[in-house]
């Protein structure tokens, strides 16, 4: 496949520590653009820790990470974002004073052009980039469904809304690559299918490269292409969620009997 | 309860302030000298000082949420050095205000660098409160430039060739640096800037996954606040023509974390309206010698008790924020 040839995201073989502590042990990982990765794997495996590594927020020890073939590890957190790599967070990470609205903008923020003067004086083109980030931010919410709640502050929605408004602030600058931790917590049953529904959209339609740490076990099988398979810091397995299924490595890591 | 938060019931507790409706008040402001005499203009002259003072703090502790108390360092590095350049060196009056903001920037600036190595919370406070302290040192041994602990008296006001004798004079220089500056800080916080300055309150590390250079607007957010106040402490400077090293101590820091606290946090609006209210209400309570403090204490805590999110909140209960309700947030 043309996709595999330039992957998206690349890491070779990563390795992560806290003191003595092994979070990440020589993690090797490709994502194409289009392609839903799910991370998988008992808790303390590393998943997050994989997470913020690709996104700057823990140093790597050995190992590279690039994106589209440019090497992206040791860059600050905000660069990075600024690159296209947009993630969520396993506790939510909106931000609970600004409105739903005001969130997604933020998302858009290194997509807003203006300087400082041209914001502080009020010039047109400062007013021009605002409207423009506003009218494509206020797109995206209707798109979502969450329009009518745009005004309300973050922290006044549901759960299942703020996991949606998340998602939906980190797709709005149109990254190429989106890493999201544990989306499906707390949502219902009906809201997991839309999510899922979402999710393959994203990477079908808009060809976003997934990277997906998801617990609830049937979104997983649903979406992914590929699952890769963590334990104690280390890739253990890499494959088709039908071979997953029956990888016996998995299944004694993951269910803790052979 | 967090910094800053407020009422999650109240529909209208988000709201922005629109500088279209708010221009108009400026505007009207003209008209104050008509009906004040000497005394009662350097009142108003004073509040607009503090309505500055309320201002540039708010950004810091307000926007930020950084418990970072150098404000009335920022104040007295302003009003130094608008004296000192006025005083020593002879400059026009526009350019020593514009050297206070500068130089209120800088001290800003400065402040900031600790609260990027991760220092925070009560660590930062006590951390600013030394520095506002270190400065009070300062002025009384840099006496080169100071003349020390009895102060220096700041020359007539000229502006342009005029002298600035009246105090109504001073007011409409101190109206058009205080309604730009309000102006100014107004569009940056309903800007990308002012959205960036929440996201760090809120969550600093989804601030930065969202692109946002975390450091580079932590020292904005300083630097903003210290030449907002720096300005203020210049106009102060003007207006009193004299400044010593007692006006800037802690009890000048209680009466600016008063005005943002009791106007409302993150709140324009609430800032003007805190500096309104704790620069009138001691010199209404000016023919009470003696319960003067004990008023104004009390004033703050049943303001508190009965508005806990400040007194911007008197304008969401009447709902006259709906006028300056943010375009975008309009249906």
């Amino acid at each position: 496949m043309a996709a595999d040839a330039h992957p998206l995201l690349t890491l070779n073989d990563v390795s992560v520590g806290f003191g003595g502590l092994r979070a990440l042990s020589k993690v090797d990982l490709r994502v194409s653009a289009g392609e839903v990765v799910a991370v998988i794997g008992p808790n303390g495996a590393g998943k997050t820790t994989l997470f913020n590594a690709i996104s700057g927020f823990v140093p790597i020890d050995q190992g590279r990470i690039a994106l589209a073939g440019e090497r992206i590890d040791g860059l600050m957190p905000h660069d990075i974002a600024a690159k296209g790599v947009r993630r969520t967070f396993q506790n939510g990470g909106l931000c609970g004073h600004l409105t739903v609205l005001e969130n997604v903008l933020a998302g858009l923020h290194s997509q807003t052009p203006g300087n400082l003067f041209s914001i502080a004086l009020g010039w047109p083109s400062a007013r021009r980039a605002e409207r423009a980030a506003v009218a494509r931010a206020r797109e995206l919410l209707d798109v979502m469904k969450l329009g009518p709640q745009a005004a309300q502050p973050a922290s006044s929605l549901s759960g299942g809304q703020q996991r949606m408004a998340e998602i939906l602030r980190t797709i709005a600058s149109r990254p190429p690559l989106l890493l999201l931790d544990e989306p499906a917590v707390g949502l219902s049953p009906p809201m997991r299918t839309e999510l899922g529904k979402v999710i393959r959209d994203l990477a079908r339609t808009d060809g976003i490269g997934v990277l997906l740490i998801e617990h609830a076990i049937e979104l997983v099988m649903d979406v992914s292409d590929r699952i890769a398979v963590l334990n104690y810091g280390e890739k253990i397995a890499d494959d088709a969620p039908a071979a997953i299924r029956l990888n016996r490595a998995v299944l004694e890591a993951y269910l803790g009997h052979a | 309860m967090r910094i800053g938060e407020r009422r999650l019931d109240d529909p209208e507790a988000h709201t922005v302030t629109r500088p279209s409706v708010l221009w108009l008040l400026p505007l009207a402001l003209l008209a104050v000298p008509l009906v004040t005499n000497d005394y009662t203009q350097y009142i108003v002259n004073l509040t607009l000082v503090y309505v500055l003072v309320g201002i540039g703090f708010n950004v810091v502790v307000g926007n930020l949420g950084q418990l970072a108390f150098a404000n009335a360092a920022f104040y007295g590095i302003g009003a130094y050095t608008a004296a000192i350049l006025l005083y020593h060196y002879k400059m026009p009056l526009l350019l020593a205000i514009a050297g206070a903001g500068v130089v209120g920037g800088l001290a800003g600036t400065l402040v900031a660098l600790p609260a990027l190595r991760g220092i925070r919370s009560f660590y930062l406070a006590i951390l600013t409160l030394a520095f506002g302290e270190l400065m009070r040192w300062v002025y009384i041994n840099a006496d080169a430039w100071t003349l020390g602990s009895m102060g220096m008296h700041v020359p007539r006001p000229v502006l342009f060739g005029y002298v600035l004798a009246s105090e109504k004079q001073k007011f409409y220089l101190f109206l058009v640096i205080v309604t730009l500056l309000v102006a100014a800080t107004a569009n940056l916080l309903r800007s990308k800037v002012g959205r960036a300055f929440t996201a760090i309150r809120d969550n600093e590390l989804a601030a930065a996954a969202m692109g946002i250079p975390t450091a580079r607007y932590t020292i904005l957010a300083f630097a903003w606040s210290g030449l907002v106040v720096g300005t203020a402490g210049a106009l102060y400077a003007v207006l009193v023509r004299q400044v010593s090293p007692e006006a800037f101590g802690l009890l000048e820091l209680i009466l600016h974390f008063g005005i943002v606290v009791i106007g409302g946090l993150a709140n324009i609006a609430g800032s003007v309206l805190g500096a309104v209210v704790l620069t009138l209400a001691p010199e209404l309570l000016r023919d009470l010698p003696g319960y003067e403090e004990l008023l104004i204490a009390c004033l703050m805590i049943a303001i508190l008790l009965v508005l806990p999110g400040g007194l911007i909140t008197v304008l969401d209960r009447l709902r006259l924020t709906l006028l300056f309700r943010e375009r975008y947030h309009r249906a």
